[in-house]
This record gives structure tokens, sequence and C-alpha cells, in this order.
């Protein structure tokens, strides 16, 4: 059994109690990552890896402050009641807490998906970012969209076939969802977050300068084509392919191995 | 009708992304792919990302039925028709 140093924290986001587990090494390294989580559904998919991802960074001598954003998880309000330009300040301050706790004077930032775009753009806007890693960030916010609402007609779809029902009329009626409020897989997401998703263009943005970590978690052996290009805007920038299944579309224990090893590796390597 | 090769590449793409322990030529040009392979609502979204990346078509919300995810024949004359 391995001795695990793990502590629930509560970190204050303008007034907001968020709740997070700060994972530390068994001796202080002066490192110190901000994990910042994916969106609705793919959050409870993630979460064992998350964990997975922390302990194993955590065993590598970096402190690791997982967290959870305004109205999700274990933190306070509704899911719907608030917005990316909030949940950027809750990475903030989630950072600003990990940089205190660890005594140090900058903070790497990990993310999956959406949680990987939030810590691009914060990235942009803090000097103190010592470090980025980027699992499978949201490149093309209208497209993450659009696969999202594909995810919930397929699912109605297979439901009403599986039940003997009438399986295309379903696939019309969740579609039909995507009139101001669309559904992510159950999550209702009001009008304003879809506006501020959609708006969201990674590669044009503007580009974190220090060393920066985009995996593209992959059946094949490549790089998914805009996560390399991402990369290549990044001055320090380097982009690797993890064979593996996603750890975001289904409930379940997926072997997250090959993208915890190779960020692993890739922080040990800052030393 | 498609043809041989675009029913092939739909094999091997199935078996890639959906990391099927299985010969892609194995599958069966008719077989039905729910049965036997499992295939679930998450898979099938695999497989949409997948068909719209390899043969860069693109998928309209009428398109979907379940018919049209029955079987690789039914797949690749998909395909066919969306090229043109």
């Amino acid at each position: 059994m391995i001795a695990l140093d793990e502590r629930p924290v509560t970190i204050d986001s303008s007034g907001h109690e968020l709740h997070g587990v700060l994972h530390l090494p068994a001796e202080p390294a002066g490192r110190a990552l901000v994990f910042c989580h994916p969106f609705a559904e793919e959050k409870k998919c993630a979460h064992r890896t998350m964990v997975e991802t922390a302990r194993a960074c955590a065993g590598a001598g970096w402190a690791v402050l997982r967290f959870d954003l305004r109205g999700c998880g274990d933190s306070p309000g509704e899911f719907g009641q608030f917005d990316l330009d909030d949940w950027r300040a809750d990475v903030a301050a989630a950072l600003d807490r990990a940089r205190r706790e660890a005594g140090v004077e900058a903070v790497g930032l990990l993310g999956l998906r959406l949680g990987a775009t939030l810590a691009a753009e914060v990235a942009e806007q803090r000097s103190d970012t010592a470090c980025l890693v980027l699992w499978e960030p949201i490149v093309d916010g209208e497209r993450y969209i659009t696969q999202n609402l594909r995810r919930s007609m397929i699912k109605a779809m297979m439901t009403r076939h599986e039940g003997g029902g009438d399986a295309e009329g379903a696939a019309r009626e969740a579609h039909a969802l995507g009139e101001g409020t669309v559904d992510f897989d159950g999550y209702q997401v009001p009008e304003r977050l879809r506006e501020q998703i959609a708006a969201i263009d990674l590669l044009s943005s503007r580009a974190y300068a220090g060393p920066a970590l985009v995996v593209s978690l992959t059946p094949r052996e490549a790089v998914a084509e805009p996560l390399q290009r991402l990369a290549g805007v990044y001055p320090r920038g380097v982009a690797i392919a993890a064979r593996q299944e996603p750890v975001w579309q289904r409930i379940g224990i997926i072997d997250a191995a090959p993208t915890i090893e190779a960020t692993v590796d890739w922080l040990t390597q800052l030393d | 009708m498609a043809d041989d090769q675009l029913r092939q590449q739909l094999k091997e793409m199935i078996v890639e992304r959906l990391f099927l322990d299985v010969d892609p030529a194995q599958i069966g040009d008719d077989e039905d792919l729910m049965e036997s392979y499992e295939i679930d609502s998450v898979n099938l979204f695999e497989i949409v990302v997948g068909m719209e990346e390899q043969f860069e078509i693109s998928f309209e919300d009428d398109d979907f039925s379940v018919d049209l995810f029955a079987t690789v024949s039914s797949l690749a004359d998909f395909v066919a028709r969306k090229r043109g």
C-alpha cells in the first residue's frame, strides 16, 4: 500500500468556496500543478483518471491541486448558473492557492478537454504559469457543441431503438433542444454559456510562451491535426500521441497509463 | 454500390477507433455490427467522428438512423452517396 498525503481544501474564488483535493509529494519539491477538469458528463467519466494522474504526479514530486469549478462536482452552485468567465476566475484562484500551498513562485496548469482550454486561456494571462499540459483541449468551440449535440442525438436514437420506438424521431427531439439552451448529454447549457463556448478558437489565441505539452489521446500513432497545429502555436510547444481510448466518454475504468506516463515523463524533463 | 476498398477502409477504421480485438477482414460486409460487436452509443459516436475525418464527409441531422449503422455495407453506401 502506498502512503498518500492527500487532503481536502477549500478555495475562495470571488466568495465562492470551491472544493479541492491537494495531493502532496513525500518530499516538498517546490513544484506544483493545478488540474482543470473537463465539462459536464465528461468530468464524471474522467474522474478516476484525474485522481490517478494527481497521484502519479505527486509521486514524481509535484504537489497537485484538483478542484471543482463553480456549479460542478462538490463545489457549490447550480450547473448552468455560471459561465466561462466565472470558471477562468476559478482556475486563477486555484492557481493562487496552489502557489501558496507549495510555497512556489509559479504553478503549472494541466487540463482535460474544456478544462484544458480554460487552462490555456488562463496561462495566457498569467506570468506565474510554470508550464502547460493540455490533454485533448477544445480547440474549436463550434465543433465541440456540434459533437455534444450529436452525442445526445445518438444516445436518444439508441434508447428509442432498444425500446422499440421511433429512433429517428428521438434524434429530432434531441436536436430540438439545440434552440437557446443545448443539451450536453443531460446537462442543460444555457444560451450565454453556449455562445461563449462557440466562440472558442484556441488556434487564434495569444500563445503562452512557457513550456507546453499537447497530448492527443488517439487510436492512431499520429497526433490529431488540430492538436499538432496548436502545439505549433506555442513557442515551446510539443505534441505527442498517447495511444489509448478517450477517458471522457464512458463511465468505467479506462487504462490511462499511456497519457499519464507521457505527462509525468515530460514534467520530469522540465527539472 | 460502394466498392470493396471502401468497405475494407471502414472495417479498419471501426477496429482502430473502437479498439476491437479482431482482424478487420473478418468483419462481414452485412454482419450486424451492433449485435456482433456490442456497439453502443459511445461507439457509434466514435464511428461518426471517424467517418467524417477519414472520408471527409459531413453528417446532417437527418442522416442519423439505426439502419445506417447496421452494417459495413450500409455505412459504405452512405459514404459513397455523400461523396457523390
